[in-house]
């Protein structure tokens, strides 16, 4: 596979905090949720990805200058009818990742809805960025770039085009993502969550996501 | 106990070796039985063991199900106290699609319907465009999604060998039976099982409107009350029967909702060993005697992992542990798992398993309620 997962962008040692992070993904059915995570975490891609029945979990680990960061990745299921076990999936979650699919209009109409959702329901400083997936697909364009770009600038959102396929871009999102979310123990949305920003050696367990930053398997 | 003739057992042994001649690794094949490739985790070993066991318990079974079928020629299978317990020791592959049929009240309700009911569903579309706009599209969405690596259905809807033509028509037919309904993903997973294991499409239909029509809770109606309601079911039973494993779930926080909607979703498809076995004895139960088997498996499942549940660090810790339960040797010998389902999960009666949904799916609507209060209170203020 051309791309492994994510590669820490300087040589620094992660001495600094680690802090870990609730990622909820959502999205219309087979935009490619389950691609990016796939691709983010294991750095593999499959044509077929089956569909995601309920939800699924993973962890990855990034390391920023001072910080490493772990996310916990909630991927959800897209059909409509799921959505009424969204809420407890996006309960407490401090970044979400709503996707589209660059070749589908109706996706994006969908996407705009998860976030007034979010922007409405879930944590009030949680960080949310919107992704165009299926980039490499762009002679299907159906939705421009431009109009995602602007849309995401209104609503104060991260915004990539990415592709799963190629890994274009899909490390830079969940990095964007870790630079954004605040890392001080006091920091925002992660004072209901134990969890955030406290030292993970504890949590860790027989996790063997040893180290930092790729090392997943 | 009657032991199974030399003649019989070596008969079935035979055929099993047959079947894996081809594409080998050791003695077994790298594609099951029913068409699942076998990832390259699959323990050959392990599952060799159990295959030399269950064989012996496959050959008995079917000398006792000869004698109750009339060797196949009788007609049809009443669903009385004998055909139950039969049912639960597993019913042999040659009996299976038709007393699924008969025991589940699928071919009850194709007699009854007019003639040619799945024919015609199919050539008549529904008359609301927009459902069957959407009702195509969701469908298809999931189509090359569907085990993408089982034989039967990777190859395309194009290739006459694959069944997703069949598969794309249960499906539809289905949701224009029950336009309520429509299409819920996971119901492609049971659809495509009853293909593999049924083969003739019609049936298939007629056993997926029994399951969902009948057979099963609200899982895949819009709201998905009925799956939702079971999640809080588990969490209940697990509190009483388990306390330490709720204990783990609750200080990871690890909603059930996360790692159990699946099984009842895709009815353990995909969750269990995909050495089918597992899933199809829990389906010979399932389409006798109802949903409740569903949450035995459910418990047996989590009685099978509690060592390793209680022994977890973390939250992604507990949600892997119950990930490999698709590996897990002890579920994998499915006829011990079929006994330990009606022992382990004990004591559940059915009056007090139907008073636990009824009162968390009363819980749900009120939440639902309080939910669409708040989204109606916040709705003008933007």
């Amino acid at each position: 596979m051309a791309s492994r997962a994510p590669q820490r962008p300087n040589n620094a040692s992660p001495q600094g905090k680690i802090c870990q992070f609730k990622l909820v993904l959502l999205g219309e059915s087979a935009v490619g949720k389950s691609s990016l995570v796939l691709r983010f975490v294991k750095g593999q891609f499959h044509e077929y990805q089956e569909s995601t029945i309920g939800a699924a979990f993973l962890t990855q680990t990034v390391c920023l200058q001072d910080t490493t960061v772990k996310f916990e990745i909630w991927d959800t299921a897209g059909q409509e009818r799921y959505h009424s076990l969204a809420p407890m999936y996006y309960r407490g979650a401090q970044a979400a990742i709503v996707v589209y699919d660059i070749t589908n209009q109706d996706t994006f109409a969908r996407a705009k809805t998860w976030v007034k959702e979010l922007q409405r329901q879930a944590s009030p400083n949680i960080v949310i960025a919107l992704a165009g997936n299926k980039s490499d697909l762009s002679n299907k364009r159906m939705v421009d770039h431009d109009e995602a770009a602007a849309y995401s600038d209104e609503n104060g959102l991260l915004f990539m085009e990415t592709s799963a396929k190629t890994a274009m871009h899909v490390n830079d999102i969940f990095l964007a993502i870790a630079e954004k979310l605040p890392k001080n123990d006091a920091g925002g949305t992660a004072a209901n969550r134990p969890t955030s920003g406290v030292d993970i050696t504890q949590g860790g367990g027989s996790n063997p996501q040893g180290g930092c930053c790729g090392r997943s398997q | 106990m009657i032991m199974a003739s030399t003649s019989n057992m070596n008969s079935l042994k035979a055929k099993y070796t047959q079947a894996v001649k081809q594409n080998t690794v050791g003695t077994l094949s790298k594609v099951d039985p029913y068409g699942f490739e076998r990832g390259n985790d699959f323990d050959y070993k392990a599952f060799e063991n159990f295959e030399s066991e269950y064989l012996a318990v496959l050959a008995r079974r079917t000398i006792k199900w000869d004698k109750m079928m009339k060797n196949g020629t009788k007609r049809k299978v009443k669903p009385d106290r004998v055909v139950k317990r039969f049912c639960r020791k597993g019913i042999p592959e040659r009996y299976r699609a038709r007393v699924w049929m008969d025991v589940s009240g699928a071919r009850k309700k194709m007699k009854k319907s007019q003639k040619n009911f799945y024919q015609t569903l199919l050539e008549q579309p529904n008359q609301d465009a927009d459902f069957e706009e959407e009702l195509t599209e969701s469908i298809k969405t999931d189509l090359d999604r569907t085990f993408p690596d089982n034989i039967h259905f990777k190859n395309g809807i194009d290739s006459n060998k694959s069944k997703q033509k069949d598969l794309l028509n249960i499906l539809t037919a289905f949701g224009r039976h029950s336009p309520t309904i429509g299409y819920c993903q996971g119901m492609n997973y049971i659809a495509a099982l009853l293909l593999i294991v049924v083969k003739d499409p019609e049936q298939c239909f007629w056993l997926l409107c029994a399951l969902i029509d009948d057979i099963l809770p609200a899982y895949y109606t819009k709201s998905m009350i009925g799956l939702r309601a079971e999640m809080n079911v588990i969490d209940d039973l697990v509190r009483e029967k388990f306390p330490e494993v709720q204990q783990k779930m609750d200080v990871y926080k690890v909603p059930w909702t996360l790692v159990a909607s699946k099984w009842f979703v895709c009815l353990f498809v995909d969750v269990v060993p995909t050495e089918a076995w597992t899933v199809l004895r829990v389906w010979d139960c399932l389409f006798f005697e109802g949903s409740k088997v569903l949450i035995r498996a459910a418990l047996c499942i989590i009685y099978n992992v509690k060592p390793a549940v209680l022994s977890c660090k973390g939250m992604p810790d507990v949600v892997q542990t119950f990930k490999d339960v698709s590996k897990n040797s002890a579920i994998l010998d499915c006829h011990l798992f079929m006994q330990q389902c009606f022992i382990e999960t004990n004591p559940l009666t059915r009056a007090d398993l139907k008073k636990l949904r009824e009162k968390n799916r009363k819980l749900i609507e009120e939440e639902d309620e309080k939910y669409s209060q708040k989204q109606r209170k916040s709705r003008p203020s933007r």
